[in-house]
C-alpha cells in the first residue's frame, strides 16, 4: 500500500556530550497527523528539527517519501515548518511573508500571487494580506505562519509548540483549526507539544518520547488503555494515573493476583503468567470508588476537594500510596468534606499493573 | 495601644525636588551650549561687538564675517575643502558599514575556528592605543606611493579596522531570535540572502547608528589628514580651519568664528536629524555589554 | 546548518582577518623594531640601523620627556576621575521623569560629538583668549582676565576643560545604566526602610558599577591619545605645560624626523595604557557586579 511519508533508522544525537537523541526509530505514514509528546527535555522539539535538517543527525539517517534526506538542506526536503514563536519576517507584509521562500525559489509572480490567495482563503487571511505581523493578534500571526508553510506545498508539515504562545481559550480555537487543516488537505503533520490534551484530540498517532528515547507509539486510545509502561501510563490522563506499591502473589489462567495495602485483586489478564514479585499497580482516578465496605478497600483520609462543577477531585491521603496522595474522581455532587475517613475500592478490570521495572504486565481488557 | 517610633513622613518634596533639578539642569545645560551660541552669534557680529560684548546674539548683524569665511584667508574656498571632506568621509563610512556587518555576522552567527581568539582580539583593537600604529602605517602608505591622496584615509575601513563598530553590530545581532534565520533557511536562502532580506532591515538601527558614528568621527578626523597631506588643494576641512586661523589677520574673530561654524554645519545638521540614533548606538554598546 | 560552515564563516571574517594582520599587528610589530632603530624619517627603510635600547635610555634622561609624561598623567587623572563624576551626577539629576529629557540629553551630548572636532578647539581658542568669552564674563562680575593661554597652569587648565566639557557621551551611557536599574528594587527598598543615601550607595551604585567600568576603561584610554585639543589651542605651550606624550610623539616624527625615538615613545605610551587598562580589568572581579551573570559571559 503506501510507503511511509516519513522514516527515522535508529537516529542518535548528542549536544555537548548530552545523548539527546538516544537510536529513536519511527515511520509515519502518508497523511498521518502524528504528535511528538513527551516532558521538556525529552528531545520531541530535536527531533522534529532533525526531520526539518536544521540539525544534522550523528548517526542513522532520516527518509523523507523514497528519499535518503539525511545530508539534504532543509529547503530541498519538501518540508515545511511552523514555528513556536511563529518566525514571522516582521518587515514583510502577510502576503510577502507567505511569498518568501517561493520568490527564493524563482517561481513566477503570478504564481506566487495565486498560491498565496489560495493558501490565504484556507485560512481566513484574505483580509489580511497587506498587514505587518505586528499589526496582528497571535491566532492571527499563527495563521499566518502556518499559511506560510501551506504556500511551499510540502510532502510533510512540521509544527513546533504552535500553540504555547497563546491563551487558554486561543489554544482550544486553534486546535479546532489545526484539526480541519488536516482533513481538508489531508496532508502528513509530525506534531510537537507538551501538552498531552493536544497531542490526545489532534493526533492519529502519538510518539511518546522520554529521555531521548521513544517509549511507545500507537493511536491516542491505544496508549491510554494499553499503556507499555508506567512513564506513558502517567503522561496521558490529566489528573494523573495513581500508581501504589503492590506485589504479585500468583498467576492463573485468566487472572493475577496481587496483594495491595490489605486489598485482593484479580486482575483479568488471560495467557499471562508470573512469578510473585513486587510490583506497582496504577489506577486512575475515575477507577477509584468509595465505599463502605472494609473488605477489599484501602483506607485514608480526604485532604482537600477540588469542586470543579461537572465533576470533584479528592485528595486522600492513605498508607496505600506513602508518597503522594491518591487522587480519585467523583461525582460533582458528592458530599465528603476535608477531614473525613474514607474507603476505596479499586475497580479491578481497569487496574493497570506493572513490574518492578516500571514494563507493563498485559493490559487491562 | 501606644506607637513606636514617630512615623516616618512620606517625602513631601516633591515639587521641589523637581525644581531644583530643573534649575541646575537648565543651568548646566545653558553654560554647555554657551559656546556654540557665542561661536554662531560671532559668525553674524562685526569684529568689535565680539570683543564687546558677551551676549550672543548681534546687536549689528552683519554676513561680512561668514563671507569672508567662507572664502577663507586661502587659495581655496570652504566649497574646495568641504568637497574634500566629503571625498573621505563618504567611502570611509560606505566601506566601514559594509565591512562591520559583514565580519559582525562571522562572529555572531558562524562557528569560526579560533573565534575566542579573535573576538579578544577585536576587544583589543579597540583599546588600542592609535598612536602605536601610526607611524608604520604611514611608512606602510609612503612605500605604496599614496601619500597625499585620501587612501590611506579611508582604505583601512574596508577592513573592519574600527572594532567598536563590529562590536556594536554584534551585540544588536544577538538579540535577533534564531527563528528568523531558520525560517528563512527553510525557505531556501542561502547565507547572504539571509544577510540581505532578514538580517539587514532588522538591523537598520544599528547599521544607521554606525554610520553616523563613523561620519561625525571621520569630519572630526585631524591627526590623519595632518599626517598623510601635503597639498593644500586636498586639505579636507578640519585641516583648512587649522591652516586658515594661522594665516587669517588676528582680529578677524568673526571670520574666524564663522568658519568654524561652516565646518561644523554637516555635523550639527546631521546630529539634530538623527539624534535618536546617537544615543542608541552608545549605549547599545555599553550598557548590555 | 549553514552556520556550521567555518569555512563560510571565516569568508565573511575575512575583512577582519586581513585587516588585523596588516593595519594592525604588523605596525604593532613593525613599531617595536622601529623603537629600537635608529631610522630618520626622510631616509629609505633600508638605511635604519639597530641601536638596542638607546632610543629608551636617551628618553629615560630626556626632560622633554618627562615633562611631557607628567603634564599628561596630570592630564588624565584629573580629566577622567571628574568628568565621570560630572557625567554620573548629570544623569542622577536627569534620571527623573522629565518631559524634555530628550531636549536636555541632547543639549550635553552635543558637545561631546563636536568636541573633537579643530572647530570646536578653534573656538576654544578664542573662548579662553586674552579677550575672549570667558575673560569678559569675568570682567562683568568683577574679577580681573586671566591670561589663560599664556600662563602653564591656565593653559592646562583650558585643555582640561575642553575635555570635561564633552562629559555627554559619558552622561548617556550612565544615564541609560541608571534607567535598566528595575523600579521594583528601590520600592522594595523603600518598603524596607532604607533612606535614599542607602539606596544610591547598596542599589543604584553596585547595579551600576559594570556601566562605570566600561565608562572608566574608554575614558582613560581616550585620554591618553589627545591630540588636537592641545596642538589646536596651545600648541602645546607655553614652555611644554600642555605638551601630551601623543603631540610629541608627533612632532618628534614629523619635525624632528627622529622616527626610532618617536616609536619608542609610542610603545611606553602603549605600554602605560595597557598596564592601566590591566590594572582595571583584574580589580573588575572586586567591585564590579553583573545583575545577570549570563550577560556577564556574553
Amino acid at each position: 500500500m503506501a510507503r511511509s511519508a516519513v522514516q527515522l533508522n535508529h537516529v542518535h544525537k548528542s549536544f555537548a556530550g548530552t545523548h539527546v537523541i538516544d537510536g529513536v526509530s519511527l515511520e509515519v505514514d502518508p497523511g498521518e497527523f502524528v504528535v511528538f509528546v513527551g516532558p521538556s527535555g525529552c528531545g520531541k522539539s530535536t527531533l522534529l528539527r532533525l526531520v526539518a535538517g536544521l540539525e544534522s543527525p550523528d548517526s542513522g539517517n532520516i527518509v523523507i517519501g523514497e528519499r535518503d534526506v539525511t545530508d539534504v538542506h532543509p529547503a530541498e526536503r519538501g518540508i515545511a515548518m511552523v514555528f513556536q514563536s511563529y518566525a514571522l519576517y516582521p518587515h514583510m507584509s502577510v502576503a510577502e511573508n507567505m511569498g518568501f521562500g517561493l520568490r527564493i525559489r524563482g517561481l513566477a509572480k503570478a504564481d506566487i500571487a495565486t498560491r498565496v490567495a489560495r493558501a490565504a482563503d484556507i485560512l481566513q487571511l484574505g483580509h489580511l494580506l497587506e498587514r505587518k505581523p505586528k499589526a496582528l493578534s497571535g491566532g492571527q500571526r499563527q495563521r499566518v505562519a502556518i499559511g506560510r508553510a501551506i504556500v511551499r506545498e510540502p510532502e510533510v508539515f512540521l509544527f513546533d509548540e504552535p500553540l504555547s504562545n497563546l491563551d487558554a481559550a486561543l489554544r482550544g480555537q486553534m486546535r479546532i483549526e489545526i484539526a480541519r487543516l488536516h482533513a481538508q488537505i489531508g496532508a502528513t503533520m509530525i506534531y510537537v507539544t507538551h501538552d498531552q490534551v493536544e497531542a490526545m484530540t489532534l493526533a492519529s498517532k502519538i510518539v511518546v518520547l522520554n529521555g531521548g528515547r521513544v517509549e511507545q507509539v500507537g493511536s491516542p486510545l491505544d496508549l491510554y488503555r494499553k499503556p507499555a509502561n508506567r512513564f506513558v501510563a502517567g503522561f496521558l490522563g490529566a489528573p494523573r494515573m495513581n500508581f501504589l506499591p503492590a506485589h504479585i502473589s500468583g498467576s492463573e489462567g485468566e487472572t493475577i493476583t496481587v496483594q495491595c495495602s490489605g486489598m485482593r485483586l484479580a486482575l483479568p489478564r488471560p495467557g499471562i503468567s508470573v512469578a510473585p514479585a513486587a510490583a506497582t499497580i496504577g489506577v486512575r482516578p475515575e477507577d477509584f470508588i468509595l465505599t463502605t465496605s472494609t473488605v477489599d478497600s484501602i483506607a485514608g483520609e480526604l485532604t482537600l476537594v477540588e469542586r470543579l462543577g461537572g465533576e470533584a477531585l479528592a485528595y486522600v491521603r492513605s498508607d496505600a500510596s506513602p508518597d503522594e496522595p491518591i487522587v480519585v474522581k467523583l461525582p460533582g455532587d458528592t458530599d465528603v468534606l476535608r477531614n473525613d475517613a474514607v474507603r476505596l475500592a479499586v475497580r479491578a478490570s481497569a487496574c493497570h499493573l506493572f513490574d518492578h521495572h516500571d514494563v507493563a504486565i498485559g493490559a487491562p481488557p | 495601644m501606644t506607637p513606636a517610633a514617630p512615623t516616618r513622613r512620606m517625602p513631601r518634596s516633591g515639587r521641589i525636588n523637581a525644581v531644583v533639578r530643573y534649575a541646575i539642569l537648565i543651568g548646566v545645560g545653558f553654560l554647555m551650549l554657551y559656546p556654540l551660541l557665542w561661536m554662531i552669534g560671532g559668525a553674524f557680529k562685526p569684529n568689535h561687538e565680539i570683543f564687546g560684548s558677551i551676549g550672543f546674539i548681534p546687536n549689528e548683524p552683519t554676513l561680512d564675517g561668514v563671507v569672508q569665511g567662507w572664502k577663507t584667508s586661502t587659495e581655496y574656498t570652504f566649497a574646495t575643502y568641504l568637497l574634500n571632506s566629503f571625498q573621505i568621509v563618504i567611502p570611509k563610512v560606505i566601506l566601514t558599514v559594509i565591512s562591520s556587518l559583514l565580519v559582525a555576522y562571522a562572529f555572531a552567527r558562524f562557528a569560526i575556528p579560533g573565534k575566542k581568539l579573535l573576538f579578544a582580539l577585536l576587544i583589543a583593537t579597540i583599546l588600542l592605543p592609535k598612536s602605536v600604529l601610526l607611524i608604520p602605517q604611514y611608512l606602510m602608505f609612503r612605500e605604496l606611493g599614496w601619500l597625499d591622496t585620501f587612501l590611506p584615509l579611508y582604505v583601512p575601513s574596508a577592513f573592519a579596522t574600527e572594532g567598536f563598530f563590529v562590536f556594536m553590530i554584534i551585540q544588536f545581532m544577538r538579540s535577533l531570535p534564531p527563528e528568523l534565520e531558520e525560517a528563512a533557511v527553510i525557505d531556501g536562502c542561502n547565507s547572504l540572502q539571509i544577510l540581505m532580506y532578514v538580517l539587514v532591515p532588522l538591523l537598520m538601527p544599528a547599521l544607521i547608528s554606525v554610520a553616523l558614528f563613523q561620519f561625525m568621527w571621520s569630519m572630526n578626523d585631524f591627526l590623519g589628514p595632518l599626517v598623510y597631506l601635503s597639498s593644500v588643494e586636498h586639505y579636507p576641512v578640519s585641516l583648512a580651519l587649522k591652516m586658515s586661523i594661522d594665516v587669517t589677520e588676528a582680529t578677524s574673530w568673526n571670520q574666524i568664528l564663522a568658519m568654524s561654524t561652516i565646518a561644523l554645519l554637516p555635523s550639527l545638521l546631521l546630529f539634530f536629524v538623527a539624534q535618536r540614533y546617537f544615543v542608541e548606538g552608545t549605549t547599545t554598546g555599553a550598557v548590555k555589554g | 546548518m549553514i552556520y556550521s560552515d567555518r569555512r563560510l564563516g571565516l569568508a565573511y571574517a575575512m575583512p577582519f582577518l586581513i585587516g588585523i594582520l596588516v593595519f594592525t599587528l604588523f605596525p604593532f610589530v613593525a613599531s617595536m623594531l622601529l623603537s629600537l632603530s635608529d631610522y630618520q624619517l626622510q631616509d629609505p627603510i633600508s638605511r635604519a640601523g639597530f641601536v638596542g635600547v638607546d632610543n629608551y635610555t636617551a628618553m629615560a634622561a630626556d626632560p622633554t620627556f618627562r615633562q611631557s609624561l607628567w603634564v599628561t598623567l596630570i592630564y588624565v587623572f584629573v580629566t577622567v576621575p571628574l568628568k565621570l563624576a560630572f557625567a554620573l551626577l548629570i544623569a542622577f539629576v536627569l534620571n527623573f521623569k522629565l518631559r524634555a529629557i530628550g531636549a536636555f540629553r541632547t543639549a550635553y551630548y552635543l558637545p561631546s560629538i563636536l568636541g573633537g572636532s579643530v572647530a570646536i578647539a578653534v573656538v576654544w581658542r578664542y573662548v579662553f583668549a586674552n579677550d575672549g568669552l570667558i575673560n569678559q564674563t569675568l570682567q562683568v562680575i568683577g574679577i580681573e582676565g586671566i591670561n589663560w593661554l599664556g600662563e602653564p597652569g591656565y593653559a592646562m587648565a583650558t585643555v582640561i576643560l575642553l575635555r570635561l566639557w564633552q562629559f555627554g557621551s559619558a552622561m548617556v551611557i550612565f544615564l541609560a545604566g541608571l534607567q535598566a536599574i528595575p523600579n521594583d528594587l528601590y520600592e522594595a527598598a523603600t518598603l524596607d526602610g532604607a533612606r535614599k543615601w542607602t539606596i544610591f550607595r547598596r542599589i543604584t551604585l553596585p547595579l551600576l558599577t559594570p556601566v562605570i567600568f566600561f565608562n572608566f576603561v574608554m575614558q582613560v584610554v581616550q585620554a591618553f591619545q589627545e591630540f588636537n585639543g592641545p596642538y589646536v589651542i596651545t600648541g602645546g605651550g607655553p614652555l611644554k605645560s600642555t605638551y601630551l606624550l601623543p603631540l610629541m610623539i608627533y612632532e618628534e616624527t614629523f619635525k624632528y624626523f627622529d622616527v626610532g625615538y618617536a616609536s619608542a615613545l609610542s610603545w611606553v605610551l602603549f605600554l602605560i595604557i595597557a598596564v592601566m587598562t590591566a590594572i582595571a580589568f583584574r580589580s573588575s572581579k572586586y567591585w564590579v557586579f553583573y545583575a545577570n551573570e549570563k550577560d556577564a559571559a556574553k
